[in-house]
């Protein structure tokens, strides 16, 4: 049988005569699309945990000074938030990040031992704990890490805490957290009578009015009665916050630079392969290769480079995730599932980054001069 | 009477912002089916004149004609030389990364020519070319004469109608210049196409039905 040759099996061929040029710019690529999926990957999903702690703990509305975490509210405005109309519950809490041991840092939460956020969670062993002792509880993938169980005393801020209990939540931010009676948080916050925010749950949807709609005006409720604070819908809050955008900002700083790195290199492949190619263009325009013929062979050949780079990456970054998902000093924050509508963005992403580093090399072979090409040495 | 298939006016090729001029107002008529042979010392414009004709490169000054329509304008160039005319070359410039049978089929995708026609077709002419045992070997498997009838399979690819070929012996030994040669007139002979051969040996030329001599970019005879 007669061997055929086709045009992307030419193009192959052209990447393969090279091979360690090509598996020099596959590991750019690669780890620019392993960073994209990595880095991204980590900031959507700790935005989704943020959400699904929120809705699994029945929160409609936070409500807060500003829209920043470090937002400090009188603790006394919980009766009037309580006295709204549409408002069922009304939690005030702490939130802050926490470093437990030198190598374990935890998110940290300030709970009134009634309050209703305990029903988003399952005490594994031991019990609640009681308002003004120094009491805990401790996540069971933190208390995992930690190698603590009920009764066991942690030291925090020179002040012996005990493990009342573990629990399981259903986020990996809340396996990874530490719950303590809102007044013992705020004594070693330095937040006395303080409090980060009133997590607010609104009585039942009235019949004929959207959930949105509904949130919204209650909302505009809070606002009226309390001039200068804010009543954030909890899907925003979980999106807008600063811990959130910060992560997302990072992450997309640094996968933008992996990213240039990975296709300066396939610009630099592609630009070297149709440098060193000039006569054989040379004699496919002889052979009357259209100009487009050649910009089509020299963007397959990037575009084969961007998208094997991407299919690596795609390996490296979810790689990387699931072994921070493991990780004691990450695991809280980190989980190891990413959106299929993230991978296929990042393969969209490393095609288009070899489509982008071929334009130049492709237009310029594209047009060379068959003769001009011809007498290249 | 033919008519002519290639007719060249007035051609002025120069470079080097005029300062050098290969050629300096030629004209000629080639005839369909003609075997011309183009001779002159090295530098005189003979490989200008071919290049020109076959809408390689494109002239300073004048046209040239493909069956009554100029190349450049009516005739688009690329498409020209993809279907109409087959380039054989000194130094073949086969693709070194490509076997010979995938060589020869290089020039059908230019014409999208379907995947199995392009590879039996590429094997038809190999085999003709007395290469069957050899279409899987790449180009430093092959020896020079063996290259070149890779070359001229490939150059004969798309069934053009003009065969243009520079100097197409002229890293050949005396056996396989001759084998060549033979090779070209059977082309002619069964195909009936029209060929152009630059060459500076004598016999080359002097065998050729009608041969143009060409010195210092004019036509002398």
């Amino acid at each position: 049988m007669a061997s055929q040759l086709s045009f992307t099996g030419f193009a192959w061929k052209n990447l393969w005569r090279r091979r360690l040029r090509t598996l020099l710019t596959l590991v750019g690529i690669t780890m620019g699309i392993g960073a994209f999926v990595a880095l991204v990957g980590f900031s959507r999903a700790f935005e989704h945990e943020w959400l699904r702690m929120y809705t699994s703990s029945g929160i409609d509305l936070a409500v807060v000074q500003s829209n920043l975490l470090s937002s400090s509210i009188d603790e006394s405005l919980v009766t009037k938030i309580g006295a709204v109309p549409d408002v069922a519950q009304v939690a005030p809490m702490i939130f802050n990040l926490m470093d437990l041991t030198p190598e374990v840092n935890a998110l940290a939460y300030g709970w009134r031992a009634n309050t209703y956020e305990f029903d988003s969670i399952t005490i594994l062993s031991g019990h609640r704990f009681r308002d003004g002792q120094p009491e805990i509880l401790l996540g069971d993938l933190l208390a995992s890490n930690l190698k603590k169980k009920a009764g066991d005393i942690i030291p925090i801020q020179g002040t012996n805490f005990t493990v009342a209990g573990i629990f399981h939540g259903g986020t990996a931010l809340e396996a990874g957290a530490v719950i303590m009676p809102l007044d013992q948080m705020q004594l070693i916050a330095g937040m006395e009578g303080k409090v980060t925010a009133f997590h607010v749950k609104l009585r039942p949807v009235p019949a004929g009015e959207s959930y949105d709609h509904y949130v919204s005006r209650a909302s505009a409720d809070i606002e009226a009665a309390l001039p200068g604070i804010r009543a954030v819908p909890a899907a925003e809050r979980a999106a807008n916050n600063q811990i959130v955008e910060l992560a997302h900002s990072v992450a997309w700083g640094t996968s933008a630079i992996a990213l240039i790195i990975g296709i300066l290199g396939i610009a630099n492949t592609m630009a070297m392969s149709v440098f060193e190619r000039t006569r054989e263009i040379g004699i496919l325009r002889a052979l009357g290769w259209k100009g487009r013929h050649v910009i089509l062979l020299i963007l397959a050949e990037a575009t084969a480079l961007g998208f094997a780079g991407g299919l690596l990456g795609i390996g490296v970054g979810w790689g990387a995730l699931r072994l921070l998902s493991t990780l004691p000093q990450t695991a809280s924050i980190v989980s190891a599932s990413v959106a299929p509508s993230h991978l296929l963005e990042s393969l969209v992403i490393a095609i288009a980054s070899g489509l982008l580093a071929g334009a130049y090399p492709a237009w310029r072979g594209a047009r060379l001069s068959p003769v001009e090409a011809l007498r290249y040495e | 009477m033919s008519s002519p298939i290639l007719q060249a006016c007035n051609l002025v090729k120069s470079y080097d912002e005029g300062r050098v001029e290969a050629l300096r107002g030629v004209d000629v008529q080639i005839d369909a089916g003609e075997y011309v042979a183009i001779s002159g010392p090295s530098g005189s414009g003979k490989s200008t004149l071919l290049h020109l004709l076959g809408g390689l490169d494109t002239a300073t000054q004048g046209q040239v004609f493909f069956k009554g329509s100029e190349l450049g304008k009516a005739v688009n160039l690329d498409s020209y030389r993809s279907r109409q005319v087959g380039f054989i070359f000194q130094a073949f410039y086969l693709l070194p990364t490509l076997r010979a049978i995938e060589n020869v089929q290089v020039a059908m995708l230019a014409v999208n020519q379907k995947a199995n026609h392009r590879a039996e077709r590429a094997a038809a002419l190999l085999e003709e070319m007395g290469l069957s045992h050899r279409m899987r070997h790449f180009p430093n498997e092959l020896s020079a004469g063996e290259r070149q009838r890779v070359a001229i399979a490939r150059a004969l690819a798309n069934d053009p109608t003009i065969l243009l070929a520079d100097e197409p012996t002229g890293n050949l030994d005396s056996v396989n210049s001759a084998h060549i040669m033979e090779i070209l007139r059977g082309i002619r002979e069964q195909r009936g196409m029209t060929m152009i051969i630059v060459t500076h040996e004598n016999d080359i030329a002097h065998n050729a039905p009608r041969h143009i001599r060409i010195r210092d970019g004019r036509i002398e005879s």
